[in-house]
């Protein structure tokens, strides 16, 4: 099982009480929640831009090809509340980040956790759904 | 919700604020759920809510005509109209995962909604008159009246472009919103909203909410369509999930 058993029951008291974190579509017909992706590379460039952000980044494959892609993120102003500073995302820093791969083929995804070069993390946008 | 977003100790009541005009004062920003005022599940906040009591919240299911039945089910999430970025209506804005403020006067009241950019004027008229020559719109047209300690909002005139709730909610153009607002004595303000559609529903359709005040947080600019390839790649998908099928 993905989630824990306390996750669980945290997830369901939010449908109870509360609503989905997406403002404006559906997770689930844009990206696929079981297919999740580490990708390693360098941010070539951040769209603060709604309704959501947008975190690009070249990823170099074994043979040395260089893939870009496209990690959609919280809205701006979400990310701001929940801690996440414009100044930590800086194009040419290398970070590693988990997402969640597009179901259309495309180079994009839904991200979620970034792993900064000092070592911390923060959430780039939802868990899966 | 996470335990994280709660701040720990005991709830704390006090006289709800009034205006200097008596009202129960509901001005400030709101919020009923989302990420930015619940967090990341194991990380503590950075708006912290303060704790709040229990409080009920009635709910009736939506419950169509056969015809608006059809409808619904013809309908998937690419035709969300808040995929387009175009306005979600009422009551569906209330719960979007963004806040709200109310700005109130003795003459009317006005809530500013992050989620869309979108706003609602609120005269207040204690015969919740509308005018008889209204344009249909996304949001309606609202009058609203205090009912003692309750703010009762009125609100008709409605495009049939709307969702009510989830999925493909559709809606007539005589969809009826009747919403109640009261102030708590626990810092948090309950929502009630009551659809009457006799041409789509069997029978109205109760929701509500608890809205709370995240601290420190503000209405801020959110315009949707700045860039929007959600749309694009959500109909790539669904051709592909069609050809594999």
């Amino acid at each position: 099982m993905k989630y824990g058993f306390l996750a669980a029951l945290a997830a369901g008291a939010m449908l109870l009480t509360a609503l989905p974190a997406m403002a404006h579509h559906s997770f689930a017909a844009e990206y696929d929640s079981h297919n999740v992706i580490t990708l390693t590379g360098t941010i070539s460039k951040v769209e603060w831009t709604n309704p959501h952000t947008y975190v690009y980044v070249d990823v170099k494959d074994a043979s040395g090809n260089m893939t870009t892609w496209a990690l959609e993120g919280y809205p701006p102003n979400t990310l701001k509340r929940t801690g996440f500073a414009r100044a930590v995302l800086k194009e040419g820093d290398s970070i590693t980040i988990t997402a969640y791969k597009s179901k259309d083929g495309s180079n994009t995804g839904a991200g979620r956790e970034i792993t900064f070069p000092d070592g911390s993390k923060k959430f780039l946008g939802p868990e899966g759904r | 919700m996470p335990a994280a977003a709660q701040a720990t100790g005991p709830v704390v009541h006090h006289p709800v604020p009034r205006t200097a005009d008596g009202k129960p004062d509901m001005s400030g920003t709101w919020q009923a759920g989302g990420v930015s005022i619940t967090g990341e599940a194991g990380a503590p906040p950075i708006h912290p809510l303060p704790p709040i009591d229990q409080h009920p919240i009635k709910r009736e299911p939506l419950v169509y005509k056969p015809q608006y039945e059809a409808r619904r089910k013809a309908l998937t999430v690419l035709d969300d109209p808040t995929l387009e970025c175009l306005l979600p209506g009422v009551p569906r804005i209330q719960t979007e995962p963004m806040p709200l403020e109310i700005v109130q006067t003795p003459k009317e009241i006005v809530v500013l909604y992050e989620s869309f950019r979108a706003w609602r004027r609120i005269p207040i008229n204690d015969k919740l008159e509308h005018s008889d020559d209204l344009t249909p719109t996304w949001m309606g047209d609202a009058v609203g009246r205090w009912e003692g300690d309750t703010f009762v909002v009125d609100t008709i005139g409605f495009n049939e472009k709307t969702w009510i709730s989830g999925t493909g909610t559709v809606h007539s153009d005589k969809m009826h919103v009747v919403e109640r607002y009261t102030l708590n004595n626990d810092g948090s303000l309950s929502w009630e909203a009551r659809v009457e559609d006799p041409v789509a529903l069997e029978k109205p359709y109760v929701t509500g909410a608890t809205f709370r005040a995240p601290i420190g947080v503000r209405v801020e600019e959110y315009e949707c369509i700045e860039n929007n390839p959600d749309p694009t790649h959500m109909k790539k998908a669904a051709e592909l999930d069609k050809a594999k099928k």
